[in-house]
C-alpha cells in the first residue's frame, strides 16, 4: 500500500470508531435509564411482598386492611392511617391507604384547577397576541419561576400565606368574586374605546396596562370585603361557614395547597403550552383571519386544535408534578389524613407521608414496608398517567398532522 | 486550661471545670460517630463542641435522622454511640443481641418532657387527664365519656369554634410517648395535623388562637403557653424542671445514649471522655441551657459509677 493513502484511511477508521463509540454510549444510556426504572420497580415490589406473603421476618397484613372501611368494626373514623398504633388482639390494623391516595389526588386536582386555566390563558395570549418585546422579557421570567424550589414555596404557603388567608377569608372571597367579572369588564370596555385610545393601549401590551386595573380591583375587593361580609354572611364569614354549611376551616388546607402547588406547576405548563402554540404556523392563523374568523374563533377552532398534542402533554406533565410534589404538600397541608370534599379542610398526600415517616421507620419493619407500598402506588400512578399522556398525544398528533402544528 | 477558662464566662461552668477530675488533662484523639435521635441533635452538638474544647483531638460526627435510625446503626456496627429519645423496644434489643451476643448498654443522660401548648392569648390554664384524651383521641381509653372538639366544651367563651389539633408525625418518639401516656395507648383523631418537628408544632400553635398541640419542652417559645396537667385528684402538675426531674409530671421521659460495650470491657478513651463530659455538672448544665432537664444528682452519680468513670486506675 502506498504511503500517501494511509492517513485518510486512518482518519476514516478513527471516525468510524468514534461513531461506534457514540452509538454504544447512547444505546447504553437508553438501556441504563430503562434498567434503572425497572430496578426501582423491582426493588419496591420485592420490599413490599413480605407484607402479604409470610416470610417470617415481618408481620403480614391482609390486603383488605389497605382499602376497606373500618366502620363495621365500630370505629368512629371510616379510614385511618395510623401505622404505629398499639393494637389490641382483636383489632384490625389501621393502615388504610385510601385517605392518603385521596389527599394526593385532591391536592393535584386543586393545583391543576388553579394552574391550568391561568397557564393556558397566559400561553395563548403570549404566543398569539403579545408584543414581541414584552414576550421576550416575560417568557424567561416565567421560566425562572420554575426554578423556585418546592421547599421555599411550601414554606411561604404554610407559614405566611395560610395564616393570612385564614385571617382575611372575606378579602380572598371578595377578590375571587370581583376578579373574573372585573377582567371581563376590562375587555368589554377596551373594545368600545375610541380608536385613538385603543392605539395608545394596544392589545399586545395588555399585560402591562392591565396591571393598574388589577391593582384597583384588589383594592376594591379589600374595601368591599367588610360590606360583603356584613351583608351576605351576617358579619362573620367563618362563623357563617361553620354554622350554615357545617364547614370547618383548617389553617393549612386543600385550597392553600392548591394555590401553592398551582404556582409551582404553572411555569412548566405555561412554557410547554407556549412552545406548542407558537409552533403552529402563522399562515394558519392568518388564513383563518383572512377568511373572516374573529380572534376568538381563530384561537379556539384553528390554533388550539393544531397545538393540542403539545398542550395536552403540558397539562399532563403538570399533573405528574402535582401528584409527586412533596415539600409543598408537606409544609402547606397540615398532614391530617382526612377524606372530605371540603376544600378548607386539611389533607395528607402519599409523597408527604413517605417523606415524613420513612426516616423514622425501622428498615424491614411493617411500617417501612407499608411506606414502600405507598411509594409503589405513587410510582404506578405516575407511570400510568405518563403512559396515558403519551398515547393520547400520539393520537392527537396523528389527527392534526396535516395542520403541521405542535412538536 | 487557660484558653478554656477565658472562654467560660458563666461562673458555674468555671466551677464545674475546676471540679472535674484531673484525668481530663490527658490527651485523647479520634473521631467519635453518633447516629440517632433528632430531638437530641442540639444537645449532642453542644456536648461535642464542649468535648472538642477539652480535648482538641476529638471530633464528634453526628447524624440525626430519628431515634429509629440508632438501633440499626448499632447493630450494623457503623456507630458505637446511639442517642435515642425513647428506650429501645424489644425487637431492636433482640436484633442487637442476635448480632453481638450481649445487650446494648443504656445510659440515661437527660430528662425531657412533653408540654401541651395553646396560643398565648388562650385563657385555658390546665387540662385534666381525661379532657386531654377526649380532645386528642377518638378512642377515649382514659375514661372520658364523650369527645371534646369545641372550646365551649371546656367551659370557655373565647376562642370559639372547633379545636384545631397539632402534633408530631407517626413513628416519632414524641408521638409514641404522648400516645402511651396522654391517650392511654388509644388512637389519635384523624384531624390531628402531623408536623415533622416540635418546632413546627409550636409555630403552628403560636399563630392560631384556636389551636392546641404537644411538643418537646425545649421548644417552648413566648408565642405559646404551656398548660398544667391535672391528675385524677385535681392536683395541678406544671411542667417545670423540678416536677420533670422527680417524675411528678407524667408526660416526661429519659433521653438515652446507647453504647456498644462488650461486658467486662472498659470504655474506649474517646467515648469515655465524651460520657465523662455528658455526666459531669458541666455537661448537665448544657442540658439545662438547651431547655431540657438535668438528671437528678443521685442518678447522675449512679450512672457515673455504673460506667466506672471515676475510677482512677483504668
Amino acid at each position: 500500500m502506498p504511503d500517501s493513502s494511509s492517513p485518510p484511511s486512518i482518519r476514516r477508521r478513527l471516525r468510524q470508531g468514534r461513531d461506534r463509540l457514540a452509538t454504544v454510549l447512547v444505546t447504553a444510556g437508553g438501556i441504563g435509564v430503562i434498567a434503572a426504572l425497572l430496578a426501582i420497580g423491582v426493588f419496591l415490589v420485592v420490599e413490599v411482598v413480605p407484607l402479604f406473603w409470610p416470610t417470617g421476618a415481618t408481620e403480614t397484613i391482609s390486603p383488605q386492611a389497605l382499602w376497606l372501611s373500618l366502620e363495621a368494626a365500630g370505629d368512629p373514623a371510616r379510614y385511618r392511617w395510623d401505622p404505629t398504633a398499639t393494637l389490641g388482639t382483636d383489632e384490625a390494623a389501621r393502615v388504610s391507604l385510601v385517605p392518603l391516595a385521596w389527599g394526593t389526588l385532591e391536592a393535584a386536582a386543586w393545583a391543576l384547577l388553579i394552574a391550568v386555566p391561568l397557564a393556558l390563558g397566559a400561553a395563548a395570549h403570549s404566543a398569539l397576541f403579545m408584543a414581541p418585546r414584552l414576550r421576550s422579557r416575560l417568557k424567561p421570567t416565567l421560566e425562572l419561576m420554575e426554578a423556585l424550589p418546592g421547599v421555599v414555596i411550601g414554606f411561604v404557603a404554610g407559614l405566611v400565606l395560610a395564616p393570612w388567608v385564614e385571617r382575611h377569608l372575606a378579602d380572598v372571597l371578595a377578590m375571587l368574586v370581583l376578579l373574573v367579572p372585573g377582567l371581563l369588564l376590562a375587555g368589554g370596555l377596551w373594545s368600545r374605546l375610541p380608536p385613538r385610545l385603543q392605539q395608545a393601549m394596544p392589545l399586545g401590551w395588555a399585560g402591562l396596562w392591565l396591571l393598574p386595573w388589577l391593582l384597583l380591583l384588589l383594592v376594591a375587593a379589600h374595601a368591599l370585603s367588610p360590606w360583603l361580609e356584613a351583608w351576605a354572611f351576617g358579619g362573620d364569614l367563618r362563623h357563617w361557614l361553620e354554622v350554615r354549611l357545617g364547614l370547618d376551616i383548617a389553617v393549612r388546607n386543600a385550597m392553600i395547597v392548591g394555590m401553592a402547588m398551582g404556582f409551582a406547576v404553572m411555569p412548566s405548563v405555561y412554557a410547554l403550552a407556549e412552545d406548542a402554540l407558537s409552533g403552529v404556523p402563522r399562515s394558519l392563523a392568518e388564513g383563518a383571519q383572512a377568511l373572516g374568523a374573529t380572534r376568538w374563533q381563530t384561537l379556539w377552532r384553528v390554533v388550539l386544535p393544531a397545538a393540542s398534542p403539545g398542550i395536552f402533554s403540558a397539562v399532563m406533565i403538570g399533573a405528574g408534578r402535582a401528584v409527586g410534589e412533596t415539600m409543598i404538600v408537606l409544609m402547606a397541608s397540615g398532614n391530617a389524613a382526612l377524606m372530605t370534599w371540603n376544600p378548607l379542610d386539611g389533607l395528607r398526600s402519599l409523597a408527604a407521608t413517605i417523606a415524613i415517616e420513612l426516616p423514622e421507620a425501622g428498615p424491614g419493619g411493617q411500617h417501612y414496608r407499608l411506606l414502600l407500598l405507598a411509594a409503589l402506588l405513587l410510582f404506578a400512578f405516575t407511570f400510568l398517567v405518563n403512559t396515558l399522556a403519551e398515547l393520547v398525544r400520539t393520537r392527537l398528533r396523528l389527527r392534526y398532522r396535516r395542520l403541521g402544528g405542535g412538536p | 486550661m487557660s484558653a478554656i477558662l477565658r472562654r467560660c464566662l458563666a461562673p458555674w461552668l468555671l466551677l464545674a471545670m475546676l471540679g472535674a477530675p484531673q484525668a481530663l488533662a490527658q490527651q485523647v484523639a479520634g473521631t467519635l460517630g453518633a447516629v440517632g435521635s433528632d430531638t437530641m441533635a442540639g444537645l449532642m452538638l453542644r456536648w461535642g463542641e464542649a468535648l472538642t474544647r477539652q480535648h482538641p483531638g476529638i471530633r464528634l460526627q453526628l447524624q440525626t435522622s430519628g431515634s429509629a435510625s440508632a438501633p440499626p446503626a448499632l447493630v450494623a456496627g457503623t456507630t458505637r454511640l446511639g442517642p435515642m429519645s425513647r428506650p429501645m423496644n424489644e425487637a431492636e434489643r433482640r436484633a442487637f443481641i442476635e448480632r453481638h451476643g450481649y445487650p446494648p448498654r443504656e445510659v440515661a443522660v437527660a430528662r425531657d418532657a412533653l408540654v401541651v401548648v395553646v396560643h398565648r392569648h388562650n385563657p385555658l390554664e390546665s387540662l385534666g387527664e381525661r379532657e386531654l384524651d377526649a380532645i386528642f383521641s377518638d378512642s377515649r381509653r382514659c375514661g372520658a365519656r364523650e369527645g371534646i372538639n369545641r372550646w365551649r366544651q371546656l367551659g370557655l367563651d373565647e376562642p370559639e369554634g372547633r379545636i384545631r389539633l397539632h402534633g408530631r408525625n407517626a413513628a416519632s418518639g414524641t408521638q409514641a410517648l404522648f400516645r402511651r401516656v396522654a391517650l392511654c395507648g388509644g388512637h389519635f383523631r384523624p384531624e390531628v395535623n402531623e408536623h415533622p418537628g416540635s418546632a413546627a408544632v409550636v409555630a403552628a400553635v403560636a399563630e392560631d388562637p384556636r389551636a392546641i398541640g404537644y411538643a418537646g419542652l425545649n421548644h417552648l417559645t413566648p408565642g405559646v403557653k404551656a398548660l398544667a396537667r391535672r391528675d385524677a385528684e385535681g392536683t395541678r402538675h406544671f411542667p417545670d424542671p423540678r416536677a420533670v426531674r422527680r417524675g411528678d409530671y407524667a408526660l416526661s421521659r429519659d433521653l438515652y445514649l446507647y453504647l456498644n460495650l462488650p461486658p467486662g470491657e472498659s470504655l474506649p478513651a474517646a467515648e469515655r471522655a465524651f460520657l465523662d463530659l455528658v455526666l459531669s455538672p458541666a455537661g448537665q448544665a448544657i442540658v439545662e441551657e438547651l431547655g431540657f432537664v438535668a438528671l437528678p444528682e443521685t442518678r447522675r452519680l449512679r450512672q457515673r459509677q455504673g460506667l466506672a468513670l471515676d475510677d482512677a486506675g483504668r
